[in-house]
């Protein structure tokens, strides 16, 4: 269980973080989920001890980080793959991140065959692949077998099988019951494995809700019709109030009503029905529009010519 | 304690360039140590000869041990390693004093073994050439080879402090090899044209190097444990704000 009170951090006159509260349940993956720049990182580092929140504060299982005598044991973290010497073998990072929190040396070699890297574990990490790090970063997480995990973008940079590994191990950590907070910039990522998600914009909590309900609340609906009698169908539809927009002579998208309805209009009126659908928003779109007021740097649309 | 000494024991020796620099701050002297007792002329060669020169040479291997200490941490600034080091142990002074300890540690074993590899040596080769050195009864000699490493350790915990306070690898290795080379030899000529008497005395450095001097002190320095006090007191100070710059700041 981590709780979150009404964090709040600024650099200088930007607030990275303003008053954010929220909570992650043990048994599932929660997403943290925001656009770059909108204080995730700045947040995790605030719950670690690292960086001085200017209020509130995290507690884990009931515990300020920094109360914690061995913190391996309870709260695994990664914040960048990057954070290890490049000199160093992977194993060697291990090995004083295990001797600092007294965990043996057996335990290193364990993690390292955990996470696949046994045979490069004596390699120095410049020598590493980015995916390699990411796995070294794992390692590190799992080293004290902690009840609860914090990862900051832990499939960034990695290719399509190494997120699925990533996701394979978090949703099986929750699955045993620990705690698992995970960020990343990227929604449809974080459906594959959050069941609950946290999403922030400038630093202010915009949502607390599961993946379903967020979809739920903020993605867009519409009802797609194929008829040979487009034109009178549409004609009845925004007579009952729906907003139309006619795709092609025999195809319009309808907002504002229901497949029921327009199946209803349809028989009354004796038109002729190639398709009638429901149409849903990608997560994407969901999660675009509900951070869209918060986005530090607003691209202009693409318009195609 | 014992288990963040451990870990940064550890993060030390497993990095190819400290073991490079221990090499080389060893290997330095030893081969002028070698080099001058098989080529001087052996009549004239006495043990405070001998005690100077290994001290003399050890100004390397002290700036060498300060390296180390400087690098041990703003290593972990540049590599980020330091955010991994402070999740691990949240009690940051903890994770600073161990880190004093092994750099003290590592820079006392590295200097002793200067000293006594240096005399084993020379020592050797001129009673090969048919002379003889000893310590015994030589005071100022024998306080000036334990004074060396105390020297060598005090310098490799600047290193450390300024290490501490910069943060930037470049810039905390020129302040800590201008500063002695350079910037004491200024102000001590600003000092003695300003027409301050003994102005040595004011200058830590080469304050902190009279423990090192097998003469013993000259009417213009401070004797040797007064200066050693001196330059360890600096370097204390040194070392604090960069404590508790560190231990305050957001990793």
């Amino acid at each position: 269980m981590i709780t979150v009170t009404d964090l709040s951090k600024r650099f200088g006159r930007t607030k990275a973080v303003d008053h954010l509260s929220f909570e992650v349940r043990p048994g599932t993956v929660t997403g943290f989920l925001g656009p770059n720049g909108s204080g995730k990182s700045t947040t995790m580092r605030c719950m670690l001890g690292l960086d001085r929140p200017d209020t509130g504060g995290a507690l884990f299982s009931g515990k300020a980080y920094r109360q914690l005598s061995s913190p391996l044991h309870e709260v695994g973290s990664l914040l960048d793959a990057g954070y290890v010497h490049p000199g160093r073998s992977g194993r060697n990072h291990l090995r004083w991140l295990a001797a600092s929190n007294r965990l043996p040396r057996s335990r290193v070699d364990e993690v390292l065959d955990l996470v696949g890297l046994t045979s490069v574990g004596g390699r120095r990490v410049k020598t590493y692949s980015l995916g390699m790090r990411q796995r070294l970063g794992l390692a590190g997480v799992l080293l004290g077998d902690p009840q609860i995990v914090v990862l900051d973008e832990p499939a960034n940079g990695l290719d399509p099988e190494g997120i699925r590994w990533i996701r394979d191990v978090l949703v099986h950590l929750a699955s045993q019951g620990r705690t698992v907070l995970v960020s990343s910039h990227l929604l449809s990522e974080m459906a594959q494995m959050a069941n609950d998600l946290v999403v922030i914009g400038q630093g202010r909590l915009i949502e607390q809700c599961s993946v379903p309900e967020f979809v739920e609340r903020h993605a867009d609906r519409w009802v797609r019709v194929k008829s040979p009698a487009l034109g009178a169908l549409v004609d009845a539809a925004k007579a009952q109030g729906a907003q139309a927009s006619v795709i092609d002579a025999a195809t319009a998208e309808l907002r504002g009503v229901t497949t029921a309805a327009v199946g209803e209009l349809a028989a009354r009126g004796g038109f002729v029905l190639h398709e009638l659908s429901p149409q849903t928003g990608s997560l994407e779109d969901a999660f675009l529009q509900a951070t869209a007021f918060s986005q530090e740097f607003a691209a202009q649309p693409v318009v195609a010519p | 304690m014992i288990s963040t000494i451990r870990s940064e024991w550890i993060k030390l020796r497993t990095v190819r360039m400290n073991l490079m620099l221990f090499i080389l701050a060893v290997a330095f002297p030893v081969i002028v140590s070698v080099l001058v007792a098989s080529l001087a002329n052996i009549s004239d060669l006495k043990v405070s000869d001998v005690a100077g020169l290994v001290t003399g040479s050890s100004v390397v291997t002290a700036l060498l041990l300060g390296v180390v200490g400087a690098v041990s941490i703003s290593a972990e600034f540049a590599h980020g390693t330091i955010r991994p080091t402070f999740a691990a142990t949240p009690q940051r002074m903890r994770v600073l004093v161990a880190k004093a300890i092994v750099t003290a540690l590592f820079a006392a074993v590295a200097e002793a073994l200067v000293v006594i590899f240096c005399f084993v040596v020379s020592s050797a080769i001129a009673s090969s050439r048919g002379a003889s050195l000893s310590l015994s009864g030589q005071p100022e000699a024998k306080a000036a080879l334990i004074g060396i490493v105390v020297f060598a350790v005090i310098v490799s915990l600047l290193g450390f402090g300024i290490g501490m306070v910069i943060r930037n690898t470049p810039a905390a290795v020129a302040v800590l090899i201008l500063w002695p080379l350079v910037v004491e030899n200024i102000i001590l000529a600003i000092l003695s044209a300003a027409g301050v008497n003994h102005p040595q005395k004011f200058l830590p450095y080469i304050s902190g190097f009279g423990l090192g001097n097998p003469d013993g002190p000259s009417s213009d320095s401070l004797s040797r444990v007064n200066g050693g006090l001196y330059f360890g007191a600096v370097t204390l100070v040194v070392a604090v704000i960069g404590a508790v710059v560190t231990a305050r700041r957001d990793a």
